[in-house]
């Protein structure tokens, strides 16, 4: 688990993403205990304090909850976490339609581009 | 906290003079054994020997004023003094610590010494000598009352505090020394010198201020017979202890003063 | 007492330097701090004073509300620039001294340390390489419980993989009550493990922010930004 963070962006909305990546793809599985914001700080090499307001931005979006006394928990529900996967899915689509826009594709181009490599990939 | 201080003080100190000990011992028993066989053919050995014996006596002397400058400066105005003076401890317990460390080894290499050179020179006819002298030493002291138990007194507890007094100038020395950027050593001798002539000048001041009231003490006194002589010198050696203590006393407060106010290690 | 670290008007006059000059600074409890600053600029002196190794020309330094005294010497743990242990110990000696004179030194965490960075405990320091020697300084103050760590330029001697551990370690020994002081020329390393970052030049404050505000304002590392406001 390599934590991929920037230099020129704040950290704890870096951290913010790569949770939202870690809840969304199943590695850290909806109703899971997450580890303690210490151990996540020594994985990620980033201060407790900045780890702490990631994790407390996640409670906010309600991804993440947590239990006075047994921590911090991935919300159990999966719907919420479906429609975070949607919209991240959905920011790299646009992403990539509108970096090959600049290449000079247009639309029917792109799509018939992606299913070609995406059949070759087989 | 300053017995701590003291444990690692002793231990660090000992690892020198503990060696230099066992060598004297040893090389008073290997004199000891030349001059009981006193054979010519060894005599050459034996020069060595008693040569070697000497030098060691005189080494002791030198490592002890050596031990005393070098762990000060060391451990105290060096890069040891980064660990030394963030340790929770008051700063004038490190100089307590120090010069009783100090003391101790300056007693113990006296008595090291004479036991080495008693162990030596000890023989049937040297007993003798020895239970002579002190069947006549005793009674004379006797004779002169309490006063004359009173003066040996004196003069061990003279022995000890010169011993932490010049301890002390030593140290205010070195620690003057220190300020000094460039030129530390010749500071600190520089300011050891001064300290030796200031004393100087005020005993002299003292001695020709009251030149009158002494003499008159001792034409009275020497109308009486030998006890009251015994009390002049006790009173001589309280003199004595108290110029001692007072200058020991200043550079205690020198000393202690510069460390909490004036240190900058570098 | 919220903040662990202050400066009141604090002045320190060298004969021909002024090394600070009428810093204003509170540092509170439960963070990770950077004092960056080029050489010269007041970083190790305001160090030292923190620790009663000089003394203030003029204002005032308080240890959680104290000035340097034995009582803020228990409670802070220092690791200078220079390696200041003695010669004649061995490891086992020197955890056996810190043991002695610091309450909240703690010996398994000191062991535990010297084991993971493959130091053997019964070498002697002056056998030491300079880097070893470092290590052990290092782990020598990171195993006290202190309530503020004093650390000057930890990693600078250090290869990369202890500086990792190094590192990890400041962030483990992390708690709310304590504050870690970092003085480091190597701020990219640093970085991602301070709260906030101090810039100090010629004796100034000239920056007090946390990390993020500085990425989100300014668009680029701390890093980026020191050589910036500190170019040569």
């Amino acid at each position: 688990m390599a934590w991929n963070l920037k230099s020129d962006r704040p950290i704890y909305s870096q951290l913010v993403e790569q949770i939202e990546l870690l809840i969304v793809s199943g590695i850290y599985p909806a109703g899971s205990k997450l580890p303690s914001v210490r151990d996540m700080a020594g994985e990620a090499s980033v201060n407790p304090n900045t780890m702490q307001r990631a994790l407390a931005q996640l409670e906010n979006d309600g991804l993440l909850y947590s239990q006075r006394t047994s921590g911090r928990f991935v919300t159990e529900d999966v719907e919420s976490i479906m429609k975070t996967k949607n919209s991240l899915a959905q920011g790299l689509i646009k992403e990539f339609i509108e970096n090959m826009s600049n290449l000079g594709y247009d639309r029917q181009q792109t799509i018939s581009l992606l299913e070609r490599t995406a059949e070759e990939e087989k | 906290m300053l017995r701590k201080l003291l444990k690692y003080e002793i231990q660090a100190t000992a690892r020198i003079f503990l060696p230099m000990y066992a060598l004297l011992i040893v090389f008073a028993l290997i004199n000891k054994f030349f001059m009981a066989v006193n054979a010519d053919y060894l005599r050459i050995p034996q020069i060595i020997s008693a040569s070697v014996f000497v030098i060691i006596i005189v080494g002791i002397c030198v490592m002890t004023l050596v031990v005393t400058i070098q762990r000060y400066n060391k451990n105290l105005l060096s890069d040891e003094g980064y660990l030394s003076f963030t340790l929770p401890v008051k700063i004038h317990s490190h100089i307590d610590c120090k010069m009783l460390v100090t003391l101790m080894w300056a007693v113990l290499s006296v008595i090291v010494s004479a036991i080495s050179i008693f162990v030596m020179a000890v023989n049937e006819k040297t007993i003798v000598q020895i239970q002579r002298f002190f069947s006549e030493v005793i009674p004379a002291l006797n004779k002169l009352g309490s006063a004359g138990y009173v003066i040996v007194l004196e003069v061990l507890l003279l022995a000890v505090v010169a011993v932490l007094s010049e301890t002390l100038a030593i140290y205010a020395a070195i620690t003057i020394g220190n300020m000094s950027s460039k030129h530390k050593i010749l500071l600190g001798i520089g300011a050891y010198l001064c300290f030796g002539i200031i004393e100087q000048i005020i005993a002299s001041i003292l001695i020709t201020s009251f030149s009158g009231t002494i003499n008159q003490y001792f034409n009275w006194l020497s109308k009486f017979p030998a006890p009251a002589q015994a009390n002049a010198m006790q009173l001589i050696l309280l003199g004595l202890l108290i110029y001692s203590l007072v200058f020991g006393a200043a550079y205690y407060f020198l000393t202690n003063w510069m460390l909490r106010k004036k240190l900058n290690l570098e | 007492m919220e903040n662990i670290l202050e400066c009141q008007n604090l002045v320190k006059f060298f004969p021909g330097c002024l090394a600070l000059n009428s810093v204003n600074l509170a540092v509170p409890k439960g963070r990770i701090v950077g004092l960056l600053g080029p050489n010269g600029s007041g970083k190790s002196t305001m160090i030292k004073l923190a620790n009663g190794l000089i003394t203030p020309t003029s204002g005032k330094i308080l240890i959680n509300g104290m000035e340097p005294g034995i009582e803020t010497k228990k409670i802070v743990s220092y690791l200078p620039e220079r390696t200041y242990l003695n010669d004649w110990m061995n490891v086992n000696n020197i955890i056996d001294f810190f043991g002695d004179f610091y309450q909240d030194f703690n010996k398994q965490k000191a062991y535990d340390m010297l084991r993971r960075l493959g130091v053997d405990p019964a070498l002697r320091l002056k056998t030491m390489s300079k880097g070893t020697k470092e290590k052990v300084q290092l782990i020598l103050v990171m195993s006290r419980e202190a309530e503020l760590y004093l650390l000057d330029e930890p990693i600078g001697g250090v290869d990369p993989a202890a500086r990792d551990y190094i590192l990890d370690t400041i962030i483990s020994n992390y708690s709310e009550n304590a504050t870690i002081l970092i003085s480091t020329h190597l701020i990219a390393d640093v970085e991602k493990v301070l709260d906030e970052v101090i810039f100090i030049n010629q004796g100034n404050i000239v920056l007090v922010s946390t990390v993020d505000d500085i990425r989100e304002k300014e668009n680029k590392s701390v890093d980026a930004l020191f050589r910036e406001v500190f170019k040569c």
